[in-house]
């Protein structure tokens, strides 16, 4: 009976038998491959016309950074964004799989995709992987509901919220929101307080840096600005240049012709198209 | 990181503050007792030498600190020492210690390789390069080393040192 | 003078392992200052003056402790020393690296420490130990000179190592050390490690090059295998000088934590000298010249026709 217990293949539920080995494994020293994190300030607040999200473009694996202007504001959906901190490869993952389930949703429907459809379909996938799927996201977007602003964390907890940070930043941005938030923004304040909180983090928190990356969402309309505001040029370019002009010593060279080695034999048919 | 000075003897440390702190101090102590028993200013060589004393007497609770001492020798020629937490060190051509080293150290090899001074016959280490191009140097490193390290940045202090004395110059980098 | 004369006694009613760590006292007879403090001692200076004594951190869990501090500092790797007596005297010889983890911190560490003009000490396992204790060893025999009008033997010298290592033992020194020399007796070479270990011999490898190196040194060394095992004693310097420096660079070769510059030194009645200093991509060029191999010449020959 107990046999026949542990072969019956397992129905529904999830497996962490994986997640144990793992630990076993780094408890015994068996350390996992790095990945890429995006230690990162991502922040979204609601204006009076809709939503503006906003991200740093810094990538990071340990102490170096791995990418200078990556992008963290996620397409969702034509009226939806989602800004992504923590495993970059979870973030963009998780976003992909919702953004293509919406897609098929808007052909199955021929409506317009709504935020809490997005919201709930990302809070879902988080909870089952109960905060192994390490993505913290703020997903932003205006629907027939109107703006709408949510925090999802990684282990499938969502808020609902006028204005929200995430990552390692989120403390410096969320200093300048709550000294400098008010209600009905216009579009101009809302993304230069957006710029704010971003730089906010970009010169607080070592994890966050390089450029500013704006989405706005406005009833019908989007507009993403992509490297809005540059506030780290390189500091110091030699005005010479350098060369490097050790190359490797070339002791021998020899050329041997193979083609007079071989005997080339004609394939008998040429191969049936 | 950190510079501070004796008169023909710079010092650049990068770690723990705290401990880099409490270890330049006791340097300048040792530094300032020697002026006034010997009436003179201490030898970069015997710098180098105390300093790794200092570090190894906390050999089992080490100073968390990583350092570059420049400097004249003797003989009035340009010397650099590097060390690890712990004391040991070693008379180089260029060094660099910290988070950047190791972005910093494969450049500074390719652009400036100085024979070894284990080699036999031994070769000259000066690096065959005027002040200014030097300075550049630095502040190429610098800007690069910035660019992907996230613990290097803010501002850079570089010190010159000549036997017409000792100057500084200062650059901004990258603050994020 | 010395400070640490009046080391409590032993206090048998404080057993806690708290307080033996804070009150514990290690034999620093070498590190006292000696140079003369002119005037009278003042309070202000002993702190400075006075023999520095070794810092220990005020935890009860010391081993603990040490092994987390050792992570941080991460001694220098990798290493390949060797030293052999021979006819002539003693032959010592070392690579050049040092390396924390993959990363090359240096390949210019001088890995052979020149004690004093008779008596070199060689660098495995942490530098910065290898490098104090030597120096510190230095000081010992020129005081025993200065005391005795004769210059101390490999044996007394190797053995005040040993003893400083073994009082240390148990609290995290890596040390791997061969002292080589020339005293009154002839040549001397002894191997010290930080774990108490003093061995006398006549040829001693060490780091983690050294099986290595043993392959070429035993093989060139040891003068027939058929007959009973015999030295092969009456090198000329020469011919010692290349062993050695073979050994060293065939260590190099295949050992990817040992590197940089083989040095080798020769010990003579007249104090060591140092024979050669050749980087090792150099010497790979040096024992494996550039010529065309008979099967490339074939192939040439016959392409050609």
């Amino acid at each position: 009976m107990s046999n026949s217990t542990v072969d019956v293949p397992l129905q529904g539920g999830f497996s962490f038998d994986l997640c144990r080995r793992n630990d076993m494994l780094s408890k015994k020293g068996v350390n996992p491959p790095s990945y890429r994190k995006t230690g990162t300030t991502i922040v979204g607040l609601i204006f009076q016309d809709g939503v503006i999200l906003g991200a740093d473009t810094r990538a990071t694996e340990g102490p170096i950074v791995c990418d200078k202007n990556c992008e963290k504001i996620h397409y969702m959906a034509p009226n939806i964004y989602c800004c992504g901190a923590g495993t970059a490869a979870d973030t963009e993952a998780v976003t992909d799989m919702v953004s293509s389930q919406l897609q098929l949703h808007r052909y199955h429907t021929g409506r317009e995709s709504r935020v809490v459809t997005a919201l709930t379909l990302l809070k879902k996938h988080l909870f089952n992987y109960q905060g192994y799927v390490q993505a913290a996201l703020v997903l932003g977007g205006v629907d027939c509901t109107g703006p709408h602003l949510h925090t999802i964390y990684p282990h499938g907890s969502t808020d609902t919220l006028p204005f929200a940070t995430m990552g390692s930043g989120s403390l410096a941005a969320m200093a300048m929101f709550e000294s400098k938030y008010k209600e009905g923004l216009t579009k101009d304040e809302g993304i230069s307080l957006v710029v704010e909180a971003i730089c906010s983090g970009i010169f607080n928190d070592l994890g966050s840096g390089s450029n500013v990356d704006v989405c706005v969402i406005t009833k019908g309309h989007k507009e993403y600005l992509r490297n809005h505001l540059l506030p780290n040029p390189r500091t110091y370019i030699s005005s010479k240049g350098y060369s490097f002009p050790k190359k490797t010593e070339v002791l021998l060279t020899k050329i041997t012709p193979l083609k007079e080695k071989v005997e080339i034999i004609e394939a008998g048919e040429a191969m049936e198209e | 990181m950190e510079i501070q000075r004796a008169d023909k003897c710079v010092m650049a440390s990068s770690g723990f503050q705290a401990d880099v702190k409490a270890l330049q101090k006791q340097l300048a102590a040792r530094h300032l007792i020697y002026q006034h028993q010997h009436n003179k200013q201490v030898s970069c060589p015997a710098m180098a030498q105390l300093l790794s004393n200092t570090l190894y007497y906390k050999r089992f609770f080490p100073y968390y600190s990583f350092n570059v001492l420049g400097g004249l020798d003797n003989e009035g020629k340009g010397c650099v020492y590097t060390y690890d937490a712990v004391g040991s060190y070693e008379r180089v051509g260029y060094s660099s210690q910290g988070s950047g080293s190791t972005l910093i150290m494969p450049f500074l090899d390719n652009q400036l390789k100085s024979p070894s001074p284990l080699l036999l016959p031994a070769q000259d280490a000066v690096t065959p390069l005027s002040e200014s191009e030097a300075v550049d140097l630095v502040k190429t490193c610098f800007a690069s080393a910035t660019e992907r390290d996230i613990y290097t940045g803010d501002k850079l202090e570089i010190v010159v040192l000549n036997k017409e004395g000792l100057h500084r110059e200062y650059m901004e980098l990258r603050k994020d | 003078m010395d400070p640490f004369a009046a080391i409590e006694p032993r206090n048998s009613d404080r057993t806690a392992s708290q307080s033996r760590f804070i009150n514990m006292k290690l034999d620093t007879s070498g590190l006292e200052s000696t140079a003369p403090h002119f005037g009278t001692s003042c309070e202000l200076f002993s702190g400075f003056s006075a023999a520095p004594s070794f810092d220990l951190p005020v935890t009860t869990d010391f081993d603990g402790f040490q092994k987390e501090s050792i992570q941080m500092v991460k001694p220098a790797k990798g290493t390949t020393t060797l030293a052999f007596i021979f006819k002539e005297g003693v032959m010592v010889a070392a690579d050049s690296r040092a390396s924390m983890g993959g990363y090359i911190s240096s390949q210019s560490v001088k890995k052979i420490i020149e004690i004093n003009p008779y008596m070199l000490g060689t660098m495995a396992g942490g530098a910065a130990d290898c490098q104090f204790w030597h120096r510190n060893l230095g000081i010992k025999c020129r005081l025993h000179e200065l005391a005795n009008k004769r210059r101390i033997s490999v044996t007394g010298a190797s053995k005040l190592l040993a003893n400083i290592l073994y009082s240390y033992r148990g609290m995290g020194l890596s040390v791997g050390t061969m002292i080589a020399g020339w005293d009154e007796t002839g040549p001397g070479l002894y191997y010290v490690d930080s774990e108490g270990g003093r061995l006398k011999g006549t040829r001693f490898s060490v780091g983690s090059g050294s099986p290595y190196a043993y392959g070429v040194l035993d093989s060139g060394y040891l003068i027939s295998y058929n007959t009973c095992i015999r030295y092969k004693y009456d090198l000329s310097v020469e011919e010692a000088a290349e062993l050695a420096r073979r050994s060293i660079y065939h260590a190099t070769f295949r050992d990817g934590a040992s590197g940089g510059v083989a040095s080798v030194y020769h010990v003579g009645p007249n104090g060591w000298k140092k024979l050669s200093g050749d980087d090792v991509g150099e010497l790979y060029y040096q024992y494996n010249p550039v010529s065309t191999s008979t099967v490339e010449q074939e192939m040439a020959e016959s392409s050609s026709t």
